[in-house]
C-alpha cells in the first residue's frame, strides 16, 4: 500500500511539528494579548470617563502603592476598582466558563448544536434565584441570590441525572432529554412564580436577570467562579485525550482504553458545576457558549488539547467586549447580555446550520 | 497473545444474541469469523473490546479476564477496527490516527512518529491533514486501521475491514494485516476470501458457533447450504491476486 493517495489532489502536505506548534502558541499569545486589551478598555469606558493611562495607574497603584503618580480622583479610582475592575474580571471568568462547557458538552453529546443550558441546569438556577427575588432573601432562610441560584442549579443536576441514568450509566440521548424536560419543568415554575408576584418591578428585575447581566460583580463575587474555573479547566487539559476520543464516539472511546461511564459522569458534574457557578453570578448569558467552541475550532481544529485553551480565551475576550457594548450602546441603561450576544451569536448559528456536517450531526441524534 | 472465549453468551436488551460461543485465536494467527445477517458476528466481536458485557463465559486475552482488566490495559492489548465510522467534530486523519495512543503516557515526539508510520503503512502518508469526514469510506477504513496499528496491540479485532474497499484495496489490506503477524479475529463476509487468507475460521449461525477449523475442513457444501441457504458450487473461476511489484 503505497502508491494509493496519489488520486487525492487536494491532500494537505503535513505541516511540520514545530512549525504547528509555534503558531498555536502565537495565537495563544494574542488571544492573552486581547484579554488584557478589552479588559483595559473595559474598566476605562463608562459614564465616568477614565483615561486608559489613568485606567492603569489606578489598578498598577492598588497592586504596587505608589508605584505610578496620582493623576486620578478619588471618585474615578473607587469606580474603576470597586466595580469596573471586578465586573471586568468577572466577563472573563463567565465568558470563560460557559463557553468551555459547551465545548465539553458538544463532545460529550456529540452534537454540535449543544450548549450550556442544555443540560436543565440554568433553568434550576433561575428558578433558585427568582424565588429569592420575589418571596424575598428572608423566605428561603437568608440565602442571597447567587446561592439560590447555585442550590437551585446543584437540585437540577441531581434531578437530570436521576432521570438519565439506568443502572449507573449515562447516554447522551438520554441526558438531553432529561435536561430539555427538565428545563421546561423549571421554566414552569419560575413563570407561575413570577406570574403570582405582585410587584411589577420585582418581575422586571427578575428578567433582566434572566437574560445576564454582570452588574452584581464585587470582588467577594469573584474566587469561587475563579476557582471552579481554573480547576475545571486544568482538569479537562488533562483529559484532553479520553474527551477527543469520546468526541469520535462512544465504543471508539472504549476501545481506546477510556472508562466511558465513569468519564461521561465527571464531565456532566464538572460541567454542571460551572454553569451552576458562572450562572449563579451572572444570569443565564445565552449564545456564548453555543458559538465560542466553534469558533475556536475554525481557528485550531478539533483536538481538544487546543480547542479547549483558546475557548477559554476567546471566550474571555468575546464576554468582555459584549459587556462593554451592553453598557454603552443604550447609556445609561444597560442592555442584558444575552441581548448582546444574540445579535452576534444568531447570525453565526444560522451560517453554522447551513454547514454540511451539522446537518449530518442533527439527523443522527 | 492469545484470545480465548469460553462459553460466551451475550443479550441485547434481555434478548439472547450469541450463545455459548467457545473461539480461540493463538499467536499470530488470523482467524476468520463469518456467518450470515445478523447472525451475532459483530456482537460477539464488541463483547471481546468490552462495548458490550457477556451475560455468561469468560473472554481471556493473555489468561487474563478482559472485563475485570482496567479499562487502559485492555486497550494496549486489543485494538479494533469497527464497522462504523461515526460523525465527528471535524478532526484531522492525523487526530484520528493519534487517537491510537490514547491508552499510553504521552510522549508527543515518539508518538508522532509512530502514527506517521501507521499512516505509511496504510499507504495515506500524504492525507494526514485532512479532514476525515471528507474522506473516502475506503480511505476512512484504512485510516481506522492505522489508528489501531498506532495502538501498538498483540490482538487485532476486524468487524469487515473491507466492505467499503474495491478489490485492490480488500487485498492490500488483508495482506497487510496478515504481514503484521498479530493475532487477528476478523468477521469477513466473502467467503472465498476468508478461505484464502484465514488460518482458521469460526462459523456462525443465529448466535451460535457452529464450526470452526482450518476453512477447507469448515467451508463444506453442506454447511454453507445449512447456514446460509444457498447451494455451494465448486468450480474454476476468475480469481484476484494482488501484483507484487505494482507500478
Amino acid at each position: 500500500m503505497t502508491s494509493t493517495t496519489r488520486q487525492s489532489p487536494a491532500q494537505t502536505v503535513l505541516v511540520p511539528r514545530s512549525r504547528r506548534v509555534s503558531r498555536f502558541l502565537l495565537l495563544v499569545a494574542a488571544l492573552i494579548a486581547a484579554v488584557v486589551a478589552s479588559t483595559w478598555l473595559a474598566v476605562s469606558i463608562g459614564a465616568v470617563p477614565v483615561a486608559l493611562p489613568q485606567a492603569w495607574g489606578i489598578v498598577a497603584d492598588r497592586v504596587i502603592p505608589g508605584v505610578v503618580p496620582q493623576t486620578w480622583t478619588p471618585v474615578q479610582e473607587q469606580i474603576v476598582w470597586e466595580f469596573r475592575l471586578p465586573r471586568a474580571l468577572l466577563a472573563l471568568l463567565v465568558g470563560a466558563g460557559l463557553s468551555v462547557v459547551g465545548a465539553v458538552l458538544q463532545a460529550l453529546v456529540r452534537n454540535p448544536l449543544a450548549d450550556p443550558f442544555l443540560l436543565g441546569v440554568s433553568s434550576g438556577a433561575s428558578f433558585g434565584a427568582v424565588l429569592v427575588l420575589i418571596l424575598g432573601a428572608s423566605a428561603l432562610g437568608g440565602l442571597s441570590l447567587s446561592a439560590a441560584a447555585f442550590a437551585g442549579s446543584l437540585l437540577a443536576l441531581v434531578l437530570v441525572y436521576m432521570m438519565a441514568q439506568r443502572s449507573g450509566r449515562l447516554t447522551p440521548s438520554r441526558l438531553v432529554l432529561s435536561g430539555v424536560a427538565l428545563a421546561y419543568l423549571f421554566q414552569a415554575a419560575y413563570s407561575f412564580v413570577l406570574q403570582l408576584a405582585q410587584s411589577g418591578r420585582a418581575a422586571q428585575q427578575v428578567l433582566f436577570w434572566l437574560m445576564g447581566s454582570l452588574g452584581g460583580a464585587r470582588w467577594h463575587v469573584l474566587p469561587l467562579p475563579a476557582v471552579v474555573l481554573a480547576a475545571g479547566v486544568a482538569y479537562l487539559l488533562l483529559q484532553h485525550r479520553p474527551l477527543n476520543a469520546l468526541a469520535a464516539g462512544e465504543e471508539t472511546a472504549v476501545s481506546l482504553g477510556v472508562n466511558v461511564n465513569r468519564f461521561r459522569l465527571s464531565l456532566f458534574v464538572l460541567t454542571s458545576l460551572l454553569v451552576g457557578v458562572m450562572v449563579a453570578t451572572s444570569g443565564a448569558i445565552a449564545f456564548v457558549g453555543l458559538i465560542v467552541p466553534h469558533a475556536a475550532r475554525l481557528l485550531v481544529g478539533a483536538d481538544h488539547r487546543r480547542v479547549l485553551p483558546v475557548t477559554a480565551l476567546l471566550g474571555a475576550v468575546f464576554l468582555q467586549l459584549v459587556d462593554i457594548a451592553a453598557r454603552t450602546v443604550n447609556a445609561p441603561q444597560e442592555l442584558a447580555l444575552s441581548i448582546v450576544t444574540a445579535l452576534f451569536g444568531v447570525p453565526f448559528f444560522l451560517w453554522l446550520l447551513r454547514r454540511r456536517s451539522v446537518d449530518r450531526a442533527v439527523s443522527v441524534q | 497473545m492469545r484470545l480465548d472465549l469460553r462459553g460466551v453468551s451475550v443479550a441485547l436488551d434481555g434478548t439472547p444474541i450469541v450463545r455459548e460461543a467457545d473461539l480461540l485465536v493463538d499467536d499470530g494467527e488470523f482467524v476468520g469469523l463469518v456467518g450470515p445477517n445478523g447472525c451475532g458476528k459483530s456482537t460477539l466481536l464488541r463483547s471481546i473490546y468490552r462495548a458490550l458485557r457477556p451475560s455468561a463465559g469468560l473472554i481471556t486475552v493473555d489468561g487474563d479476564d478482559v472485563h475485570r482488566l482496567p479499562a487502559r490495559e485492555a486497550a494496549r492489548r486489543t485494538a479494533v477496527v469497527a464497522q462504523e465510522t461515526p460523525p465527528d467534530l471535524d478532526f484531522t486523519v492525523a487526530e484520528i490516527v493519534a487517537m491510537g495512543r490514547t491508552p499510553y503516557k504521552s510522549d508527543p515526539r515518539a508518538d508522532e512518529q509512530l502514527c506517521a508510520r501507521a499512516l505509511d503503512r496504510v499507504g495515506l502518508t500524504g492525507a494526514a491533514g485532512r479532514i476525515f469526514a471528507t474522506l473516502s469510506g475506503g480511505e476512512k477504513q484504512r485510516v481506522l486501521l492505522a489508528r489501531a496499528l498506532a495502538q501498538q496491540t498483540r490482538l487485532l479485532l476486524l468487524d469487515e475491514p473491507t466492505s467499503h474497499l474495491d478489490i485492490r484495496h480488500q487485498l492490500e489490506l488483508l495482506h497487510l494485516v496478515r504481514e503484521l503477524g498479530v493475532a487477528t479475529l476478523a468477521v469477513l463476509h466473502d467467503l472465498n476470501q476468508a478461505a484464502a487468507f484465514c488460518d482458521r475460521l469460526y462459523v456462525m449461525n443465529a448466535g451460535r458457533i457452529v464450526a470452526g477449523g482450518p476453512p477447507e475442513q469448515v467451508l463444506t457444501p453442506e454447511l454453507i447450504s445449512e447456514v446460509y441457504g444457498v447451494r455451494a458450487v465448486r468450480r474454476t473461476q476468475l480469481v484476484f491476486e494482488r501484483l507484487k511489484d505494482e507500478r
